[in-house]
């Protein structure tokens, strides 16, 4: 009897699936904001907790919700190809790749423009205004940099020193087709060497014995095990790594050609949300002095507004480039595609 | 001579019993049963018997239903039983390694038909199971696991299971070849005991021609998918339709030949003159086979007379066979009368213990 | 009565048609929807993506020459002869299978002696340690590539031994060899489970007699065991093959884009959104894994149906005082065990290690504590342990209680030996042989973002999603493990069940299953350890915030960076993820006795 009640209960499982078809849509109750990011930016002691909680006692009536699905932004430029429900308000956390990515890949607007409209846009680091639709709107950038172990070796200052003997197998990076600090790397590599010479520049490297590792995360971890002696990553690596009983040693900043690239983060709304002055809210809202210097601060990335100071502790040990480069928007469309594809083959079949 | 070869059962359909009307059964393409004819009476004892290989077990498996014929009709009590599942045709089966339920006990075994079968007779599960343990000795034994048993004992168990629900067909799939040839001999007796108690309709499936013989009230001999012959023992034993029943069932001595020339009562065949039984009719140019059992065939003087050298002399307890050669044919003669030692011997045929089998097929 | 009878008997059609209708749902029509982009385009069939794959190098290496140019293949292999054969490019499906082929004879090599040691020794805790040879095969690969790299990294565990031991340092992180040994860390159990059980199966009574006849040890064995092994060793080896032709978060974790396989470059082609050439990449994958997985099955049937009764071989006490360490073999499998011990439990005692090792080397209870805060923390978003524990647990009985019955009821159908059985058995083996990225992918395509039916958006999301994808992961393995148990009961004891009245359902219930339980556990603790460590489909799938599991939150702990970019959170809460894993295994084990595969 027992056994039959197992059949049976199966059976019902697949019932079940077949109600819960078609009943699940974006919850777009009358005050909620449903903002979609990356799961690091949500949870407790993040940017996104505090901005959730204080954007929610400014605004009493609404509500924030996060949703992080997992493949992230592609999953918006998806639902819009294919006309399904985009399933939330704003994106928070976009990238120019990822900015133009949607655009090669679509033929309507993901978001709608605010250009002009949003208050405090006006102090944007002009180096960091990535849309020159003004769709979206950069609230925070990293720099990318190297982290080395000044025990093992100099900071090497420059691109083609990376090529030398003394830098053989020493410097771990990150897939510039997934990794963020990882193609900015790489975008930073081809800034300086060029579109048609940076093949041979990254094939020197590889040959130099230099280690593509799929994401941030791992290669951090590698560099901490030290697997090798540096790693790139962020230039606000010391904000994390200080303190009485920690060895700054390793946790040394090395700029190339006096450089580091940025890798802005931007929010935008999406065009087919009911929610835009919400949204509009809460631009404004991300872009105050305030949430500018928390943001910075849990985030560990600089604010992207002009003269917001995040904390003493983050403007000692947070080390910005003399010189910040990075690819504009137009000079990423119907190349960054290609310049990532060609590199990642050469990586691949080495 | 009630049969002929191409073996047709003629015994008229009743209400009950098992009916098989045209049945073939066909493998991948290949002929497993070819037209099979034949019907069982209610109550009666029925054998199938043939060399492995003739679809005897493929007959059985069919009126069990787990083998759909592809062609002809199957009836149990009087109702085709086309479609009709095993679990549903009311019958019971018992097969050559006791298949019990390793999983349950004895009388878990013993009952376990009677889960979807009411017992006879209103009785409750447990007092059935406990009747059917006493019908085949094995009261006491219900708790013991199945593995626990010998042989014997597993057979017992498993025939009465097959039979705790009171089923309209008791079908046996060679269910004593396992076991070694005395408790053979004891259980066959069991099984035609138990079947006279009850009454039931058995169909039953050997390979062993003297089991067929000893147990049967009817007996089908079975070849290459076909059936060769069926009536009573006595009937198959003593009068074969074919050379094949000649040879497969008991010892036998046969002489092939054309026939070249005729003079009642006499016959040449292959140049040799034969007597023929009394009433046999053959004529010139047939293929005939002449059939004489061992034990016709007396020492000294008969109606013909052969001289035959003695090769082999096997004691067999209760008689003594005899190997002879007689013209570079062998020939088997089984008497108790042997005490000659010396090689030329005489034998006698009697006409009447002749068997004439036309071998127009 | 009649109702009931007539439920029982439509209930194995009906379990074949709802697990082929879940698995239409679930499987075909996803992934259907990326393959056909590989094969439609524009409304109509199209063969371009295809060949702009196959002819080129960069994919196929010197095998594009097949399709440039096949006239020149002749005097291109005789040019190649005459110049002594020089290394050619493999191209990625080369290198890939060259990767799965050395992981493969890694895993035999690693596995055989595991076999020997289970099936001819006798020693303390045999049984226990048969039962965990199934654990690593279950092990979600982000915990088991952070094992890794805690064991074999330059700071690794193994490190230390050998500095210690005064035998310098190995340096293989991000090499092709780390990859081969975390896929034998997975392939090898599959190995020593599947000859282990082939060398209790053989009869004593053979080796008897050849050695009675006049032959030696070694020539018995050579002449009566390892005809009898072989199969299974091939069956394993295949397999291997398979999984390890298709793998994907290992080589991603610890091979890094140099070492990139087939499997990669798709996850990287869909991130980039070139969805037209990861589907056509993924259609050569899945083409090449079903051929191979048509073989295995074949091979399979034909090994199941030579299997014999009998006595098996006794097996000998392992340990027989001081003379252990005289006996050459029982020395060599000493050694054996210290390699084993290194590769098998190294990777997951490194990881409990690391679990409450601080930065500094010192013992430090902060990734528990943060586990902990996360527990009690109020921000919307926190992934928390116990939710993910919990979800974990009921998705795994949810997945146990919809990929029992539909694996056995494939087990079913795939045991009567019908003509093309053996193909739709490979059909519905598939979900083995298609890869998870490509299932993702499809699953995204589908059901999460919903498909247009009489003019609605129908979504299929939440936990009945999940639990439905798992069971389609996880039934195979029913599958694999009932089928082979099932072919090899007597069918006289259905026939006879079935002649006492008992439909084709309740001869299963009563009958088969219960005689078959060792294998019934064995599926049933696959299922479960399978959904448990599940990652792909369960993110795609959990509608909402909240529907994380174990493997989930372990991968969140990563990118957390509250404490710095530190593993610690994230092997706290693997092992966690192994602890309860492991106790699963030992109350299914109690529960229903020994398990095979």
């Amino acid at each position: 009897m027992r056994r039959r009640r197992f059949l049976q209960q199966a059976g019902a499982g697949v019932g079940a699936a077949t109600f819960l078809a078609g009943c699940n849509t974006a919850p777009t109750g009358d005050d909620t904001l449903t903002i979609a990011t990356y799961s690091s930016f949500t949870g407790e002691d993040t940017a996104g907790a505090w901005l959730k909680s204080a954007f929610e006692e400014e605004h009493s009536d609404a509500t924030v919700e996060f949703t992080t699905p997992e493949n992230g932004f592609n999953q918006f430029i998806q639902r819009k190809q294919q006309g399904a429900p985009i399933g939330a308000d704003m994106y928070v956390g976009l990238n120019t790749g990822e900015l133009v990515r949607a655009d090669e890949q679509l033929d309507e607007d993901l978001f709608r423009s605010f250009e002009g409209t949003i208050e405090g846009s006006e102090g944007v680091k002009e180096s960091l205004r990535i849309d020159p639709d003004g769709r979206v709107l950069p609230y925070d950038t990293g720099y990318i940099s190297l982290v080395y172990d000044e025990d093992e070796v100099e900071n090497p200052g420059s691109f083609d020193a990376l090529l030398e003997p003394e830098y053989e197998d020493a410097l771990i990076t990150q897939n510039a087709q997934q990794s963020d600090p990882g193609r900015a790397f790489l975008l930073w590599s081809i800034h300086e060497q060029g579109p048609d010479s940076y093949l041979d520049y990254w094939e020197g490297l590889l040959d130099n014995g230099v280690q593509v590792i799929s994401d941030w995360e791992p290669a951090y971890q590698a560099y901490t095990n030290e697997e090798a002696p540096m790693v790139v990553s962020y230039s606000t690596d010391q904000v994390f790594y200080h303190g009485p009983d920690v060895d700054m040693s390793r946790h040394q900043v090395g700029f190339l050609n006096d450089q580091g690239y940025a890798n802005p983060e931007a929010m935008g709304v999406f065009a087919d949300t009911d929610q835009s002055e919400l949204a509009r809210q809460f631009m404004e809202f991300v872009l105050s002095e305030r949430a500018q210097a928390e943001i910075a601060v849990r985030n560990v990335q600089f604010p992207a507004i002009e003269g917001v100071t995040p904390s003493e502790e983050f403007d000692e040990y947070a080390l910005e480039p003399p010189n910040p480069v990075t690819f504009t928007y137009d000079e990423l469309v119907g190349n960054v595609g290609t310049w990532i594809d060609d590199w990642a083959q050469l990586v691949a079949s080495n | 001579m009630t049969d002929t070869a191409d073996a047709v059962d003629r015994t008229p359909s009743d209400e009950s019993g098992v009916e098989l009307d045209g049945i073939s059964v066909a493998f991948d393409g290949v002929t497993a049963l070819d037209d099979i004819s034949l019907s069982v009476a209610e109550g009666e004892f029925f054998t199938l018997v043939g060399p492995s290989g003739c679809g005897k077990t493929t007959t059985l498996r069919a009126i069990a239903g787990f083998e759909p014929p592809t062609e002809g009709t199957i009836r149990i009590g009087g109702r085709s039983v086309e479609g009709v599942p095993p679990e549903e045709r009311d019958i019971g089966i018992v097969f050559q390694n006791y298949a019990l339920f390793p999983n349950m006990t004895v009388r878990e075994n013993v009952g376990y038909g009677l889960r979807f079968r009411d017992s006879p007779g209103d009785q409750s599960p447990a007092a059935r199971i406990d009747e059917l343990l006493d019908l085949v000795d094995m009261e006491g034994m219900g708790d013991r696991d199945p593995t626990e048993l010998s042989g014997g004992q597993q057979q017992r168990v498993a025939l009465a299971r097959a039979l705790a629900p009171g089923p309209e067909v008791l079908l046996l799939d060679e269910p004593l070849s396992a076991l070694d040839a005395q408790l053979r001999e004891r259980l066959r007796v069991t099984v035609r005991d138990i079947q006279q108690e009850l009454g039931i309709t058995t169909v039953y499936v050997t390979h062993d021609q003297a089991e067929a013989l000893a147990i049967s009230d009817r007996v089908a001999v079975m070849s290459d998918g076909r059936l060769e012959q069926v009536g009573t023992p006595e009937a198959i034993y003593r009068e074969p339709a074919s050379r094949f029943v000649a040879t497969f069932i008991g010892d036998n001595n046969l002489f092939e030949g054309t026939v070249t020339d005729t003079a009642p009562p006499r016959a040449t065949i292959d140049g040799q003159p034969f007597l023929l039984p009394a009433g046999s009719e053959v004529s010139a140019g047939e293929s005939v086979t002449l059939t004489v059992r061992p034990e016709a065939i007396e020492l000294g003087d008969g109606d013909a007379t052969l001289t035959v050298t003695v090769d082999n002399v096997e004691f067999l307890g209760d008689a003594y066979r005899l190997h002879c050669d007689w013209q570079g044919q062998s020939i088997l003669v089984k008497t108790s009368a042997w005490t000659q030692t010396d090689d030329a011997v005489e034998l006698g045929i009697d006409r009447d213990d002749v068997r004439i089998i036309l071998d127009s097929d | 009565m009649n109702e009931r009878r007539w439920a029982e008997r439509l209930a194995i059609p009906l379990g074949f048609v709802l697990t082929v209708a879940v698995l239409a749902v679930v499987f075909y029509y996803p992934v259907w929807s990326v393959f056909s982009q590989a094969v439609w385009s524009d409304g109509g069939p199209t063969l371009a993506p295809l060949l702009d794959v196959l002819t080129d190098p960069f994919y196929t290496g010197v095998a594009h020459y097949l399709f440039t140019d096949p006239l020149a293949v002749p005097g291109g292999i005789a040019t190649w002869l005459q110049a002594g054969m020089p290394a050619v490019e493999l191209g990625l499906f080369g290198f890939t299978a060259y990767q799965a082929l050395l992981s493969t004879v890694a895993s035999v090599a690693l596995g055989l002696p595991g076999a020997y040691l289970l099936a001819r020794y006798e020693f303390t805790g045999r049984e226990t340690l048969r039962s965990l040879t199934i654990l690593p095969f279950v092990l979600p690969s982000i915990m088991v590539a952070v094992g890794f790299v805690a064991m074999f990294g330059s700071q690794g565990f193994l490190n230390d031994v050998l500095g210690l031991l005064g035998l310098g340092s190995i340096e293989i992180l991000y090499t092709l060899e780390i990859i081969v040994l975390a896929h034998a860390f997975y392939n090898a159990p599959l190995v020593t489970r599947l000859v282990a059980a082939a060398w209790e199966s053989v009869d004593v009574r053979r080796v008897e007699t050849a050695r009675a006849m006049g032959a030696s040890r070694m020539r018995a064995f050579r002449d009566v065991v390892l005809p009898e092994l072989l199969p299974s060793l091939l069956t394993a080896a295949l397999l291997t093959f398979i999984f390890t032709f298709m793998s994907f978060p290992i080589v991603l974790a610890l091979g890094g884009l140099r070492l990139a396989t087939v499997e990669v470059w798709i996850f990287a082609r869909v991130q980039s959104l070139a969805l037209a050439e990861a589907a056509t990449l993924a259609t050569i994958e899945t083409v090449l894994s079903l051929l191979l997985l048509y073989v295995y099955l074949r091979y399979e049937d034909r090994q199941s149906s030579a299997s014999s009764g009998g006595t098996p071989l006794a097996r000998r006490p392992f340990l027989v005082g001081w003379n252990t360490l005289t006996d050459l073999r029982r020395i060599g499998l000493l050694t054996y065990g210290v390699v084993a011990l290194a590769v098998f439990v190294g990777p997951l005692l490194s990881l409990v290690v690391e679990s409450v090792t601080g930065p500094n080397g010192a013992f430090t209870t902060a990734y528990y504590e943060f586990l902990l805060s996360r527990q009690t923390a109020t921000a919307s978003g926190t992934t928390r342990p116990l939710p993910a524990i919990i979800n974990s647990l009921v998705f795994g009985v949810g997945t146990l209680l919809l990929a029992m019955p539909m694996g056995i009821v494939v087990a079913v159908v795939a045991t009567r030996d019908l003509p093309g059985s053996r193909l739709a058995e490979a059909v519905l083996t598939a979900p083995l042989a298609v890869s998870g990225v490509v299932l993702g992918i499809g699953l995204l395509q589908t059901l999460v973002f919903g498909t247009v039916l009489f003019g609605h958006r129908f979504t299929v999301l939440g936990p009945v999603a999940i639990v439905l994808a798992h069971a389609i992961a996880a039934y195979p393995f029913v599958t694999r493990n009932v089928a082979p148990a099932l072919g090899s009961l007597d069918d006289r004891l259905v026939d006879a069940a079935r002649s006492l009245g008992a439909t084709r359902t309740r001869v299963m219930l009563d009958v088969e299953l219960p005689l078959i339980g060792a294998a019934v556990t064995a599926g049933a603790a696959f299922a479960f350890a399978i959904s448990v460590g599940e990652f792909d489909s369960t993110v795609l799938l959990a509608s909402n915030v909240d529907s994380y599991t174990m493997p989930v939150a372990l991968e969140r702990y990563i990118g957390n960076r509250s404490l710095g970019p530190s593993l610690g959170p994230a092997t706290a809460m693997a092992t966690v993820l192994l602890a309860i894993t492991a106790a699963s295994f030992v109350v299914i084990d109690r529960m229903g006795g020994r398990w095979d595969l």
